[in-house]
């Protein structure tokens, strides 16, 4: 047990009452939606963590098709050759880098996706993480896939964490919003300051729809703080990477029982249209280091088999490198899905590198089987309510063993 | 007694036009009436404010020296630079008298998104500035043609690796997407294409400086939009410009920002955008009926919420602190002038008003107030002090949540400063 473990205690504590009974009579309903929540997550519960790739992730030098000659011939200056990968089977290997990736494949805990993209896939950035953050490529949605499963229950600030200072558009729902928290925690003032700024975060019958939100991201400040502060209180090493910084938060949160189901933290930098070899090699071995860290840091806790990371990038790349040693923008390419309970292999197939679709990877695996993967077999959620009645999902979650 | 809906528009007008009040300012626009103070926000007249402010670029630090310790000190200047950059522009946006030209020079900054992150040198980024300022009111035409032989954002855009044998589209695609014509009407072939007709522009990136290498550029006929012929930068953005798509784009992208991000902006928008005239563009916006309607609320930026606070509190923010810790302190807010999160531009609305942004915000006002003046809180007796706070920062009206934490403040001015720079009605612009 750390010291810094939550648990009811702290949920008086932050209730700041003597008894249970005096309190719940001086309790308005907003508090007590919020004191309720506030409830240490029981062991055993699923926690689903987001990791999300801005860019474009070239999928071909992530998941590499080493021994392919389509792919030494379309990249003759970008390629990497066997000496410069990990090999997972008789015609794909992991970028070199990337030896975390490579132990949880061994240890049977990394599932990977293969050719995941939509029909007809939009080569721009933003469309094409809009698809990807709302769960819908029909692109009439303006919510976020997470942020409508977080509509099915009461506000509570705990349920989706993203560690970031601007919401994610997966994290906005209809009518509720995650919360976001920085890898530093969130700090809030003393004395009579602390007691005037708490009373801005009330609800006013005068605020417009945003204002609104402003008010409502106060009082959640004050709820996330009084539980997440002693947690957050060390900050993770400066030396770390940004996302390796973000998931050593995060693994904090899990360790102390944090009510949170879902965490989102994103890694950025991989729009790589020049000089891409050294840029992604680097930071899909950031992206591996970070994630087996992680694993490992939770692996020490009870919650070792509780947690499922889910990988993705709003495209792949090209197949064929340009004359700046880049590639540029693509469609399908391999979603992860790594942690204890994860059924490791591949799933779905490598799509061809010499029959393509107008120019680029076809379309192997459509994302909302992984979506609905993990809505069901990790958020306990129906995944045709959240994703416009879609009705398949990958089988790649084990079921608890207890 | 002046309407409510006056003072709702006049808080528009001045925070969204403007970058908020200078003290005493607020009452004496609603005082002049509305169609006047209108004029006097988006009027652009020499700016005694300005006097005294640095607006020169920084010099070009040439080419870098191979010696090890001049190499080193280089890279540390351009470091120290791309630090204060951003200050060095935060500084005239809240010396301004008539802000209306920067706050159009961040609009376009946020449209044609350009980071020093990768750019590094921030002469080009002031370089880029300047182009965005000189063309901010103008013709879209010329902002347009002069944007595609930018330096920062060509290089952003890697548009030094376009070249005719094998182009590059990053520049032809986002051009299209999010510079002029907006997703989904052009095709990838489009895309393609343009990449040849942009190809061939070199830049001197500590200059800031674009040059044309002929042997690069594409020299054959390419087809774009259903258009064939030999372009080069110029007159393939000329083209592209002049599509009835552009007009309907634009007018939407600064409806977005000026007006609502949820609530479409009348279809006879685009029609006033025909000549691509900047200014009149603008002007019809600021204009629309939709700035008195309360469901067409804001969030600032944290940019747009420091500088208002400054502009207010009359702090020059290369005098609050230093630079580092300046650029920390927004960026963990999430925005930094010069350093928007990608090609997209920067969030809206929702996005920023997150708990994880209060404890920066509380810092940085509590720097602020230290450091400004409060004469407009100081001068008014207690019972007047909530009152005055929203006259003197531009907020329509507090409800009475606001009212209620700010009047248990009114023993201690810097702290119900502080509140209230602080509070939902003003980090959103109702």
């Amino acid at each position: 047990m750390s010291p810094c473990d939550f648990n009811r205690r702290q949920f008086l504590k932050y209730t700041g009452a003597a008894g249970a009974a005096t309190m719940a009579a001086s309790l308005t309903m907003d508090d007590a939606a919020q004191a309720a929540t506030v409830a240490p997550l029981p062991v055993g519960t699923p926690i689903l963590v987001i990791v999300t790739l801005y860019g474009g992730n070239d999928g071909l030098n992530t998941v590499v098709p080493y021994l392919d000659p389509a792919y030494l011939s379309n990249r003759p200056d970008m390629s990497l050759d066997a000496s410069e990968v990990i090999p997972i089977s008789d015609s794909l290997a992991l970028n070199g880098t990337m030896t975390g990736f490579g132990s949880l494949w061994t240890a049977n805990k990394l599932a990977i996706v293969l050719g995941t993209s939509y029909p007809n896939p939009n080569l721009s950035h933003f469309s094409s993480m809009a698809i990807w953050q709302t769960g819908s490529p029909a692109g009439e949605v303006t919510s976020g896939w997470i942020g409508r499963y977080l509509d099915a229950y009461p506000r509570d600030p705990f349920r989706a964490i993203g560690i970031d200072s601007t919401l994610p558009a997966l994290l906005a729902g209809n009518e509720r919003v995650g919360s976001m928290v920085p890898v530093w925690g969130l700090s809030i003032p003393y004395g009579s300051l602390k007691t005037q700024l708490q009373q801005l975060g009330n609800t006013s019958k005068q605020d417009s729809a945003l204002v609104a939100d402003g008010a409502e991201s106060i009082s959640d400040l004050f709820a996330l703080s009084s539980t997440l502060t002693p947690i957050l209180a060390s900050g993770p090493p400066s030396s770390d990477s940004a996302l390796a910084q973000q998931l050593f938060t995060v693994g904090n949160m899990i360790a102390a029982n944090v009510p949170t189901r879902v965490y989102s933290v994103s890694l950025s930098g991989f729009d790589t249209h020049a000089d891409e070899l050294s840029q992604q090699n680097a930071l899909v071995g950031q992206l591996s280091d970070a994630v087996a860290g992680f694993l490992t840091q939770v692996g020490a806790t009870p919650r070792a088999d509780d947690v499922v990371v889910m990988v993705y990038s709003e495209f792949g790349r090209r197949v064929e490198a340009n004359a700046g040693d880049g590639t540029d923008h693509g469609t399908s390419a391999p979603v992860f899905i790594a942690g204890n309970r994860v059924a490791g292999g591949f799933y779905g197939e490598q799509p061809s590198l010499t029959n393509l679709v107008q120019g680029d990877l076809a379309v192997v695996t459509d994302f909302r089987d992984v979506y609905a993967s993990m809505l069901e077999d990790v958020l306990d959620t129906e995944a045709p309510k959240i994703l416009d009645n879609w009705p398949t999902k990958l089988n790649l979650i084990t079921p608890a063993s207890s | 007694m002046t309407a409510a809906s006056d003072r709702l528009e006049l808080s528009r007008l001045v925070h969204r036009f403007g970058l908020g009040p200078k003290p005493g300012e607020y009452l004496q626009l609603l005082a002049s009436g509305i169609p006047l103070a209108r004029s006097r926000i988006l009027a652009r007249r020499s700016d005694a404010g300005l006097v005294g402010v640095d607006t020169q670029l920084y010099p070009d630090l040439g080419e870098q020296p191979s010696d090890p310790t001049a190499n080193t000190a280089y890279w540390t200047e351009v470091y120290n630079q791309s630090q204060t950059v951003g200050t060095w522009w935060m500084d005239r946006m809240v010396a301004a008298d008539y802000p209306f030209i920067e706050r159009m020079t961040w609009f376009w900054h946020g449209h044609w998104s350009t980071s020093i992150s990768k750019v590094q040198f921030a002469r080009a980024m002031q370089v880029q500035n300047d182009t965005l300022r000189t063309h901010a009111l103008g013709n879209f035409k010329d902002m347009s043609r002069a944007m595609v032989q930018d330096c920062a954002l060509i290089y952003w855009l890697d548009g030094e690796e376009n070249v005719a044998y094998s182009p590059n589209e990053n520049l032809g695609r986002e051009f299209m997407e999010l510079f002029t014509l907006g997703v989904g009407n052009y095709t990838q072939n489009d895309v393609h294409q343009a990449a040849l007709g942009f190809t061939g522009y070199q830049v001197d990136l500590n200059a800031g400086t674009v040059s044309f290498d002929a042997s690069q550029h594409e020299s054959k006929p390419v087809s774009v939009l259903g258009k064939r012929q030999v372009f080069d930068a110029v007159s393939l953005s000329d083209w592209i410009v002049s599509r009835p798509e552009n007009a309907k784009f634009i007018a939407r992208r600064l409806w977005f920002r000026f007006i609502s991000t949820t609530i479409e902006p009348p279809a006879s928008l685009a029609k006033v955008f025909e000549n691509r005239d900047i200014s009149v563009l603008i002007n019809t916006i600021a204009r629309n009926p939709a700035m008195r309607r309360p469901q067409y609320s804001q969030a600032k930026a944290p940019v747009e919420w420091f500088v208002s606070a400054c502009r207010a509190l009359r702090v020059t923010p290369s005098k609050l602190m230093a630079a580092g810790d300046l650029d920390w302190l927004m960026s963990s807010m999430g925005q930094f002038p010069f350093n928007p999160p990608s090609v997209g531009g920067w969030p809206y609305d929702e996005a920023w008003l997150t708990a994880a942004a209060i404890p920066y915000r509380m810092q940085l006002a509590t720097a602020l107030v230290k450091a400004g003046n409060l004469e407009p809180l100081t001068s008014v007796p207690k019972s007047k002090m909530v009152q005055a706070a929203a006259d003197w920062l531009g907020v329509a009206q507090w409800s009475l949540r606001t009212e209620r934490a700010l009047n248990l403040a009114v023993s201690d001015p810097s702290q119900l400063a502080l509140l209230a720079l602080n509070a939902p009605e003003y980090v959103v612009n109702a």
